[in-house]
């Protein structure tokens, strides 16, 4: 203990040469607001620009950033920083994490801020504002919108003689192109799944879902709906490909199949626009629609938020300005062009700068228009993670062949009852 | 009182920030907390859902089939490569170095490392099991196997661990009883097994005690490997914690989880401490 | 205590350094890894690199404050690990050595703290340190660990091996504990002390979880936290991850070289039976 007096100083002199973080409502009309984020490498340079140029505009109402130690830890951090009192005033999260912290009190609804002619809510995607919605209440402003596509290799095709695919591609004529790129000796597969369990193992599924006219759950989400017809065409689907065909790599959620991507050992991707930046230059690539029957290609969408968090009325105030004025269409063209996340709003697509995003990302341009393919949702309730949980063990023990298309949805079925019902 | 002059400073540090927070913690597992919203009291609820939750009892399996391969085979690869290094062998410190480096390895590293060498499509293990016409497996990717590949992963990364202690307390040995013995015709070896070993008592029983607290609590290698997969072949008690607590936002139903396995470890430790007659339970004079 | 002059190499090299290697691959996969290209490090399987890259360590230390990091992953290190070697050699001799009324319970009350996760009392721990107001500095990161149940409970393992006779005769000379531990002990501890010494640096120094909940400002961040910047859920610059993950480790690995120093056979003869 003859070392506490010690420690004060060091701490003390520690917290003295360090920049005084935290935010605060200064009595000389000066607000500081704490965001907490998850950008890394460019978008963390985009991010901090914006951040910038906003304290550059608005002296009077800084904005500090704060990096959350990454977006995987960002729920963990947030919860526990409600213990300890340093929550921030803005936290990046996950739209996956919505209807667990829409519990938590010191949430600033945004229902009626976001109704403002001059914020327009409308122009956002219907995905986002609905990932941004808990039981009628707007909790989040959209921070990110993606879907996913299908994503090929142009040499895998030419090689294997295969037409490349098109947006009409349906069912059919993406198995037949997975099992023709499939090379047992040379360990080459047609398509890559994510299969860990996770919620990446589950919206591909959901898209699939979606397609064969099926829902996840009851429209009042308190009883399971994916025990249908659909949901089993869906699961027989990927039983197909990955147990009989065998052309399935089946990645176990390090993102091993990236890398083999690009070796050319996998000739068809379904994913994101956030991959596209880790393809090799030498990798000649296409992006189309996800393939589907009689013209729909209904796809899924992962948005993610900015949610705010009370402080006081004065840092709420400025914290919401801030968003705002970030998630604005001039301001995102320029995030994007930087970052090459998704236009989060329409009118984005209309502006010039517009061009220029398309061009340095010539492939995005699927996904832009994909986003019109988006047609469901996932349900925003606290029992998501449980719900999700059962379904991707399903589609997980499907694809590794160890339970039939029927005892898997059975057995999945009981499992979300018993999470919507209890607990 | 010397005895408690010595040991207040720990004691009154640890009782804080350790003891205070684990009756905390025994406290809210007689609640229904989601650590957002005030807890509401729910008595035993807890305790009798856990007694009716499968995905529990194979975590416990799990776990118990995990602990009981990596702790001997640990301690008895440690004792061996203790051995090897307490050699005065040229670069004798860069081997311990080397030895060493698995602790030091952040986890994320060593699941890259480990998910890419026992992938069972391309990586170097089963390539090599193929060519010499031995079975391959599917490691981490088969729930068969994953939770094999998780215990070869962590064993590589705690002999150094194990190797260190063993190594210090070798080289604490005096050297004249191994020369007396071998000037009476033992071997270096035998001299090994029946003098050092012995010897080494005190430390073998820590670390038994030690590296069964640390199994019976793994987390880190199945989050960054397996995530508790392939279908909740490697979910282990503390895995299905932190699902409970930080991803179903069952806060207290998992610090039940967390009581039930801290009773089990308590009762394991004693009889460990028992079996190695360890002062602390054999009472009488030290 | 001389030892034969040998002109051939030891045997011992055989089994020594295939084992050796096994346990370096990870390390010697990073550092390839590090002097890689991005474009190499998103193969697989993964081969070696062309050639020598450094720019990744250039980008990992000048692109972010990395030496900030250090500094403070350092402070707080150093600082658990001399209170480490104080506390625990006083609380490990008095557990081995000394009855006390409680004593067995308070050392197994201090083990029983080892039996509970950290995901559990993480927040109660924090509700504690906020009560400190000590939330978002480092001596957050310190106190905790300034002594460890690992320190105590290896030291009283060694101060249980080392035999009474040492210490009895001092003793009936009328010598205090104190004294018994600085001048008849102490310089038998080398190798434990220099393994708690290594041990606690290296769970201080590779600690995630609790600076993530407790540290937010940007300026007290460790090289843990530091290091998840240069990797996000989707895309991973992986040579300069690596290099950064490197550069973290070094001081670890130092501290070991420096400690092998103490780590010496001891000189202690059974001559008083």
């Amino acid at each position: 203990m003859r070392r506490y007096p010690c420690l004060l100083v060091v701490g003390a002199l520690a917290a003295g040469v360090l920049t005084a973080c935290g935010g605060s409502s200064g009595d000389s009309g000066s607000t500081t607001i704490v965001v907490t984020h998850g950008y890394t490498d460019m978008e963390a340079k985009a991010i901090q620009a914006a951040a910038a140029s906003w304290n550059g505009l608005h002296p009077d109402e800084k904005v500090s950033l704060q990096f959350n130690g990454g977006n995987d830890s960002a729920l963990q951090k947030t919860v526990a920083g409600f213990t300890a009192g340093n929550y921030p005033d803005v936290a990046y999260e996950y739209g996956s994490s919505a209807a667990q912290l829409a519990k938590q009190p010191k949430v600033v609804d945004l229902t009626s801020k976001v109704a403002s002619s001059s914020f327009d809510w409308n122009d956002f995607y219907p995905s986002e504002r609905e990932a941004a919605t808990v039981d009628g209440k707007v909790v989040g402003i959209p921070a990110l919108v993606d879907n996913l596509a299908l994503v090929y290799n142009k040499k895998l095709f030419a090689q294997a003689g295969i037409a490349p695919p098109t947006n009409d591609w349906t069912w059919q004529d993406f198995r037949d192109a997975a099992q023709r790129l499939t090379d047992a000796g040379t360990h080459t597969y047609g398509w890559a799944y994510v299969n860990d369990g996770s919620e990446d193992t589950v919206w591909r599924y959901l898209a699939m879902l979606w397609q064969a006219g099926g829902s996840l759950l009851s429209s009042d989400n308190t009883a399971p709906a994916f025990d249908s017809a659909a949901g089993k065409a869906a699961l027989e689907q990927l039983y197909e490909m990955a147990v009989v065909d065998k052309s399935v790599y089946l990645d176990n959620g390090n993102g091993q199949y990236l890398n083999l991507f690009n070796s050319g050992k996998i000739g068809m991707l379904w994913t994101g626009p956030w991959d596209l930046s880790s393809i090799n230059a030498n990798v000649s690539y296409g992006v189309t629609y996800l393939p589907g029957d009689n013209g729909d290609h209904e796809t899924i969408s992962g948005p993610d938020l900015y949610m705010l968090f009370d402080h006081s009325s004065a840092r709420s105030k400025a914290a919401f300005d801030f968003v705002a004025w970030l998630t604005s269409a001039k301001e995102h063209i320029k995030f994007a062009i930087a970052t090459g996340d998704l236009p989060l709003r329409e009118s984005e697509t209309k502006l010039p700068q517009y061009q220029t995003f398309l061009r340095k990302y010539p492939a995005e341009k699927v996904f832009v228009a994909n986003l019109n393919n988006v047609k469901h949702v996932r349900p925003n309730i606290p029992d998501y993670a449980e719900v999700s949980q059962a379904i991707g063990t399903m589609v997980q023990s499907v694809l590794l062949g160890q339970a039939s298309p029927d005892d898997a949805l059975k057995t999945a079925s009981s499992q979300v009852t018993s999470a919507l019902a209890g607990s | 009182m010397t005895g408690w002059a010595m040991v207040s400073p720990s004691v009154v540090l640890i009782g804080v920030f350790g003891v205070l927070p684990v009756l905390w913690a025994f406290w809210l597992s007689f609640q229904h907390n989601d650590l957002q919203t005030p807890g509401q009291w729910a008595g035993l609820d807890n305790y009798r859902q856990l007694a009716h939750d499968p995905v529990f009892r194979e975590s416990v399996k799990h776990t118990l089939v995990y602990t009981l391969l990596f702790v001997p085979i640990t301690l008895v690869l440690s004792l061996l490569a203790a051995a090897a290094l307490n050699r005065r062998v040229r670069g004798i410190t860069l081997y311990r170095l080397a030895v060493f480096v698995p602790v030091v390895t952040s986890t994320i590293a060593t699941g890259v490392i480990f998910t890419w060498l026992l992938d069972p499509d391309y990586g170097l293990v089963d390539t090599v099991l193929g060519k010499l016409g031995l079975p391959t497996s599917g490691f981490f990717s088969s729930p068969h196997s994953a939770l094999f590949a998780v215990v070869i992963m962590t064993v590589w990364g705690w002999v150094g661990f194990g190797a260190l202690i063993f190594l210090a307390a070798l080289q604490g040995i005096p050297q004249d009883l191994l020369e007396a013995a071998q000037m009476d015709g033992c071997t270096r070896a035998g001299a090994f097994w029946r003098i050092e070993v012995p010897l080494l008592r005190p430390v073998s029983g820590f670390l038994l005690v030690w590296l069964t607290i640390n199994s019976l609590q793994l987390f880190d290698e199945v989050y960054v490997t397996t995530k508790g997969g392939p279908l909740h072949a490697t979910t282990v008690v503390v895995y299905y914690l932190y699902l409970q607590a930080f991803q179903f936002f069952h806060a207290g139903y998992a610090a039940a989880i967390a009581v039930v396995l801290f009773a089990v470890i308590a009762l394991i430790t004693l009889v460990q401490l028992r079996l190695t007659r360890d002062p602390t339970t054999a009472g009488g004079r030290q | 205590m001389t030892t034969a002059r040998r002109r051939l190499p030891s045997a011992w090299h055989l089994v020594l350094l295939p084992v050796a290697l096994v346990m370096a691959a990870p390390l010697i996969w990073m550092v390839l890894t590090s002097v890689s290209t991005l474009a190499e490090t998103r193969r697989f399987p993964p081969g070696l690199p062309s050639s020598v890259h450094l720019g990744s360590y250039a980008t990992a230390w000048n692109d972010s404050p990395m030496a900030h990091w250090l500094w403070n992953s350092a402070l707080v290190s150093v600082t658990c690990v001399v209170s480490n070697l104080v506390l625990c050699t006083l609380a490990g001799y008095a557990f081995a050595r000394l009855r006390f009324p409680g004593s067995r319970v308070a050392f197994l009350a201090i083990l029983a703290t080892l039996m509970v996760p950290f995901q559990v009392v993480m927040i109660p721990t924090l509700l504690i340190v906020k009560h400190l107001h000590l939330v978002d500095s480092l001596p957050a990161l310190v106190l905790p660990n300034l002594a460890t149940p690992f320190g105590i409970y290896l030291l009283r393992q060694f101060f249980l091996s080392l035999p009474l006779e040492l210490e009895e005769a001092a003793l009936m000379d009328g010598a205090g504990r104190l004294r018994i531990l600085r001048s008849i002990l102490a310089p038998l501890m080398g190798p434990p002390l220099t393994t708690v010494a290594v041990l606690t640096f290296l769970s201080v120094w590779n600690d995630f979880l609790w600076p993530l909940v407790v540290i937010a400002a940007p300026g007290k961040m460790t090289v843990q936290l530091g290091l998840a910047t240069f990797t996000s859920a989707h895309y991973t610059n992986w040579p300069v991850l690596m290099a950064a993950t490197v550069i973290s480790q070094v001081p670890v690995l130092v501290m070991f070289l420096i400690g092998q120093r103490w780590f010496v056979q001891s000189i202690a003869s059974t001559g008083i039976k």
